[in-house]
């Protein structure tokens, strides 16, 4: 395993930014939405995988290191929680404050694990505005290469949705 | 009439900051970026007693619009409360340094909004 000069192995999650993501999306939903989300299993990869209908990307950087942050949704799972972000219902939300909803969700997500981030190692992160990819099998161009991957699955109201997320230390 | 201007890209949070807003008995100016901001507050210099501040946006982040209102002596009374995922002490003390009247941390419940803004508005409204 590659480890750089603070010991840190050069392509690890470790466990504390999963916390920190878990506790994230769980705060996001619930503050934002009013909607209680569980973690039902994390999952690890060697790459990216396209999951769902809908997805917002945002990266992160900083002097320590680099990654990278998706959220994917089904369609009804996107509705769901756009639709409690707003107060509407599902079919009353346009195409575009569904996309902006999702994208707000990743930059909420991603706002909390870059202050933990420069909490821990000291180090200012920046976050890049987020993306928006649609469609069945969308694929995400640009990402981190050779970096492995781990999805945090989780279940709201019967519904799942996924969390990938790379990082890889200097 | 007196106005709250929301800045943020993002028009859901717009969306939901409005509402807010609203329920404090506010009209609501919107704009997406600090450009459009400091357009806004031109256009409204007489009437906008508050302006909720997104940091990251195109063009002009919130903290440049900040920066720029406080520096003029036309604008610099108008209180500004940074509303943002930018959560580092750090970046609280940047803003409240450059000026910022209040900061908000998102994700954020919509009581924790409403009482920022009436802590910001207490002194130029004289609310009780």
């Amino acid at each position: 395993m590659m480890m750089n000069a603070a010991g840190q192995s050069t392509n690890a999650i470790d466990a504390k930014l999963v916390n920190t993501l878990m506790k994230a999306v769980m705060e996001v939903c619930g503050t934002m939405a009013g909607t209680q989300v569980t973690l039902k299993e994390v999952v690890p990869s060697l790459d990216y995988k396209p999951v769902g209908d809908i997805s917002s990307v945002i990266g992160i950087s900083g002097e320590n290191g680099e990654g990278m942050l998706t959220l994917s949704f089904t369609e009804p799972m996107a509705g769901l929680l756009v639709g409690r972000l707003l107060g509407m219902a599902p079919e009353e939300i346009c195409s575009e404050d569904m996309c902006d909803g999702i994208g707000e969700l990743v930059n909420m997500v991603s706002g909390r694990a870059k202050t933990s981030l420069s909490e821990d190692s000291g180090t200012l992160y920046r976050l890049s505005l987020p993306s928006i990819i649609k469609g069945p099998g969308h694929e995400i161009g640009g990402r981190p290469k050779n970096c492995p991957f781990l999805f945090l699955v989780f279940e709201a109201d019967g519904h799942s949705f996924v969390l990938q997320v790379t990082f890889r230390y200097f | 009439m007196t106005y709250i201007l929301t800045v943020d890209d993002s028009r859901i949070m717009r969306k939901i900051m409005s509402g807010a807003i609203e329920a404090l008995g506010f009209q609501v100016l919107e704009a997406g970026d600090g450009v459009e901001c400091l357009v806004q507050v031109e256009a409204h210099i007489e009437d906008v007693c508050l302006i909720l501040m997104d940091w990251n946006m195109p063009n002009m982040d919130g903290l440049t619009a900040l920066k720029r209102l406080k520096a003029s002596e036309i604008t610099n009374t108008i209180p500004v409360m940074m509303v943002t995922t930018e959560g580092e002490r750090g970046k609280m003390v940047e803003a409240i340094r450059a000026g910022a009247a209040n900061y908000l941390a998102k994700p954020f419940a919509e009581e924790d909004l409403m009482t920022k803004m009436v802590e910001c508005l207490q002194d130029r409204l004289n609310l009780v």
